[in-house]
């Protein structure tokens, strides 16, 4: 990867996020000194927030092992806008597909960058649509055919998004029998889930499966199931 | 003034709207940055096209969804904070369940319980509650962000096809891991998985038989509206 690009996508993202977190701390604390609404201590702070940090950083933390292999350094605009599984993370996979560009690659890492921006600015506009067009959107947006529409949204985002794993493609090679890797993981997934209730801990199901990808993907490569040749140039 | 009027107030609307501009220009220079290095590694413009236009168009359909979070949680906690929470770091699920237990640690029933009582001496706390409780992963970013990337860059440049594989499987495990989950929720999230399924390979047939190429950048969205459609036919035969 080119090191000069890397440094200074790094250093903008850094940059970026650290202005992000002034503008999240920074808004409540202008609203307080206006108003007058400060928090009666740092104590009162901590003890309405605990539970909230104790469910939340944890998980946080596990999305930034588990999305930021995939992200690259897209992770900076990606983790300060948010909606990461439902957006971020269908959005770079589908464009490093389209741009058949594997993550860990210099193309893979732009790809993301790039389509991140993208997003994160469209939604951002529509958001700001929503905002001017509160009144009259309404009664469309909280209708029951859409409530039920968008309830299901997840599942039509995942089950479109998986054919986009089902290639050869590994960067510059072209890896035979590759979606071999996704049946085991699958499946442990779901058999776990049998035992222990997996919903809500995303983040470590997919550094769980991370790990087992690894392993399958070696296994099926030393046994020759998984077969790489270069792909011919031009 | 009352709560609903701090959190309606213009001066919270001026704020969050400078925030809001700030993450277009975040946004903004991260594109001009990474699209100049794309053409210097000689990635085409029209590859880059076509990954802009799937981009936005598939962007639009959840983006909506979030608009659908706004019109409820607005009405607890005002429009503009919503408006902010939205479009920085929050998903509507976190939000909803954070203004809730920032309004429970406070003593009251709800976070609707507390807009209704009016108490405005619970603002700043909210305010901060919500903005700290999702700051793990900027802040995990900001420390190894950069360290995990290097990871997987090192272990593809200096393993070579094993390499190659190993790092490029790390992204499968995105589908491993949120697929079964959302399909064991019940038959129609099975239903509606499956569907959008069939309709990405139909469409991908269609482009292939056709030779459409430019239709490629609109399978997502297709796919996502279809499938969330098709989630209305199942709930009444399911």
């Amino acid at each position: 990867m080119d090191e000069k690009y890397e440094k200074s996508i790094h250093r903008l993202g850094r940059i970026g996020v650290i202005v992000g977190i002034l503008f999240m701390l920074g808004i409540p604390a202008v609203v307080s000194a206006v108003y007058d609404v400060w928090p009666e201590s740092f104590g009162q702070l901590l003890a309405v927030g605990a539970g909230l940090l104790a469910v939340y950083i944890p998980t946080n933390v596990s999305e930034v092992f588990g999305y930021t292999p995939i992200l690259g350094s897209a992770s900076y605009i990606t983790f300060l806008t948010g909606n990461v599984t439902q957006l971020k993370i269908p959005v770079v996979v589908n464009a490093q597909a389209l741009a058949e560009a594997a993550q860990g690659t210099d193309e893979g890492d732009t790809v993301a960058a790039i389509s991140v921006a993208v997003s994160s600015a469209v939604t951002t506009l529509v958001i700001v649509a929503g905002v001017i067009l509160l009144v009259p959107l309404r009664p469309v947006l909280t209708s029951p055919t859409v409530q039920t529409a968008t309830t299901y949204l997840l599942p039509a985002l995942f089950g479109g998004l998986f054919l986009n794993y089902v290639n050869d493609n590994c960067g510059e090679y072209r890896a035979k029998n590759k979606t071999l890797t996704l049946i085991v993981p699958i499946l442990a997934v779901l058999l776990v889930n049998q035992f222990y209730p997996l919903s809500g801990k995303q983040g470590y199901v997919v550094i769980g499966c991370m790990a087992l990808s690894v392993a399958c993907a070696y296994v099926l490569y030393k046994t020759g199931i998984i077969k790489m040749s270069e792909k011919k140039k031009g | 003034m009352t709560f609903n009027e701090i959190m309606n107030s213009p001066l919270l609307y001026g704020l969050v709207g400078a925030g809001i501009i700030y993450i277009l220009i975040f946004c903004a220079l991260t594109f001009r940055k990474a699209y100049g290095h794309a053409l210097e590694i000689g990635m085409s413009k029209e590859k880059l096209r076509s990954v802009m236009v799937s981009t936005a168009i598939y962007s639009i359909v959840p983006s909506l969804s979030i608009v659908v979070g706004l019109f409820s949680l607005a009405t607890v906690i005002g429009v503009p904070w919503a408006w902010f929470r939205l479009s920085v770091v929050g998903a509507v699920a976190y939000e909803v369940t954070a203004a809730d237990m920032a309004a429970t640690g406070a003593g009251y029933e709800s976070i609707a319980a507390l807009n209704a009582a009016g108490d405005t001496s619970i603002i700043g706390t909210l305010m901060f509650v919500m903005s700290i409780g999702i700051m793990g992963g900027m802040v995990g970013v900001l420390l190894f962000g950069k360290k995990i990337q290097e990871g997987v860059a090192s272990a593809r440049s200096k393993n070579g096809m094993l390499g190659a594989l190993l790092t490029s499987v790390l992204s499968m495990a995105i589908i491993e891991a949120l697929l079964p989950l959302q399909m064991i929720k019940g038959p129609v999230y099975l239903a509606v998985a499956f569907t959008a399924l069939v309709l990405t390979f139909l469409q991908r047939q269609f482009v292939r038989i056709t030779g459409l190429k430019w239709y490629r950048s609109f399978i997502m969205a297709v796919t996502l509206i279809l499938g969330m459609a098709s989630s209305l036919f199942w709930v009444q035969i399911l």
